[in-house]
């Protein structure tokens, strides 16, 4: 990737918010929260990019939801959300499907997110459709505390 | 015989909004403690249903608006032309979505909206008849590295001259009259090191010496990361002219029906980095322009934007020779 805006407004992944979630009582996976590196709300379909990796392994999409706006949205088709609007202000919450939840001790959790901006089309680009891209990802190292296994 | 109003357009308060440490209620209460009464809404970034105004936000809205004194002049749309993933909106498309803008605006009780350029001539033709029937003049924003004399723009002038509506024009950004280079350059020459870099890369710019030759001219000096973004900016969104084109603002004039107050940086003794306020501004007086122009800062100076726009204002009651209403 060559040229791309990033406000630095936000880190991608929010602080604190990565914890462990189970079903039927045993840990099925982990969630964070993420929020847009921008300075205006943007609909889904302008996610050009989505991604998780979990110490350095990327997850397979099929085990990835987005949901925002009281829905949760596969990472499949993501960019297909023509009329779901991800305000500027919200925050969205991704869920990775990890059986037995994130291990005790250190991880480094990336989010690969890249957006674009669809008014502003990019400078010397190459074709009809080529418009600014947001870096809106990143990557935090957490440790995952006894208290917080579930 | 012009007729000015002065206002301020929310975005100043994105890094404050953002953070949370400023709510959409405490930006109309920092509008009127600044002195104005008029003020800007850009629909992306603050309407909580965007692009739709429910009736719940609207009650709310104008119960704030009551509380605080002030009003919503103008609307801030978007041309989402790139919002599907697969193709670009076609131009119906981007009508209908304009028409959407353009009743949300009206529920807000804006009479002014600001359009981006690819929202093309063509379109804007169509425009008229709506933002006639919701009473909102529509304007296309000129934004820096555009002028009034660009290409584009003059296609927009000859597409009003023959449709004959008050209804479609222009919001011209001050940003496109700069004729000094941004505050980060004045940033990037505290370093010493970076002086004689900078100072091609201006000279560069002022004696139009084309942008790839420029670029690899500093390539050679080994320029720093700094440097670079600077030289890209000035020749990209942040660019600056040796004259602002203010001929040709009197030229559109008759069209323009908002004006966006640019600035990136307000020094204390009311002096702008990079735009010649002192000579927009005079210019737009001696017109027949009756409209507001709304103070849009740009900068990035967490904790200080209350102060920036308070100068701002300063300067440009200074200049036009109008105290506080």
């Amino acid at each position: 990737m060559a040229f791309f805006m990033d406000l630095g407004f936000s880190k991608g992944i929010c602080d604190g918010s990565i914890a462990n979630f189970a079903v039927n009582g045993k840990p099925y996976g982990f969630q964070f929260d993420i929020r847009l590196n921008y300075y205006r709300g943007l609909f889904l379909s302008c996610i050009d990019e989505f991604g998780v990796k979990v110490d350095g392994e990327e997850v397979d999409p099929m085990d990835l939801t987005f949901a925002i706006n009281d829905k949760e949205f596969s990472a499949l088709n993501l960019n297909e959300n023509i009329s779901e609007f991800w305000n500027l202000l919200h925050k969205a919450r991704v869920f990775v499907r990890m059986p037995g939840g994130l291990p005790l001790g250190q991880h480094a959790i990336t989010l690969r997110l890249m957006l674009r901006s669809p008014y502003l089309p990019l400078p010397g680009g190459e074709g009809e459709h080529n418009y600014v891209p947001i870096q809106s990802g990143g990557t935090i190292v957490v440790t995952i505390p006894k208290e917080k296994m579930l | 015989m012009s007729k000015i109003d002065l206002g301020i357009t929310l975005y100043c308060f994105t890094a404050e909004y953002y953070r949370g440490e400023y709510s959409l209620e405490d930006c109309l209460r920092a509008t009127g403690e600044l002195g104005v009464k008029q003020f800007e809404i850009v629909g992306s970034q603050m309407l909580p249903a965007y692009p739709f105004v429910t009736d719940k936000f609207r009650s709310e809205f104008n119960e704030m608006c009551e509380k605080y004194g002030v009003t919503c002049v103008s609307y801030g749309a978007n041309m989402d032309r790139g919002m599907r993933a697969d193709r670009n909106l076609t131009e119906d498309e981007m009508l209908k979505s304009t028409i959407n803008d353009i009743k949300t605006a009206n529920r807000l009780g804006a009479k002014v909206m600001r359009a981006q350029y690819l929202l093309s001539p063509k379109v804007m033709a169509r425009v008229a008849p709506y933002a006639e029937e919701f009473g909102v003049k529509v304007g296309i924003e000129i934004h820096n590295p555009e002028t009034p004399s660009s290409p584009v723009m003059q296609e927009y002038f000859e597409t009003y001259e023959r449709g004959g509506s008050k209804y479609i024009g222009f919001v011209p950004d001050f940003g496109a009259f700069a004729t000094r280079p941004n505050i980060k350059v004045a940033r990037a020459l505290e370093n010493e090191e970076n002086k004689e870099a900078i100072e091609y890369a201006v000279h560069a710019r002022r004696n139009n010496i084309p942008r790839n030759k420029a670029r690899e001219t500093l390539i050679q000096m080994g320029v720093n990361q700094e440097v670079m973004q600077c030289f890209e900016e000035m020749n990209g969104f942040l660019t600056f002219y040796n004259e602002p084109d203010l001929e040709s603002l009197k030229r559109i004039m008759p069209y323009v029906v908002h004006f966006h107050g640019k600035f990136h940086y307000m020094h204390e003794d009311l002096y702008e980095e990079s735009i010649p306020y002192e000579e927009i501004l005079p210019a737009i007086q001696k017109s027949d322009f009756e409209g507001c122009i709304v103070s849009e800062f740009e900068g990035n100076e967490p904790g200080k934007t209350y102060e920036m726009v308070r100068r701002h204002l300063a300067m440009e009651r200074k200049i036009l020779g109008i105290g506080i209403k």
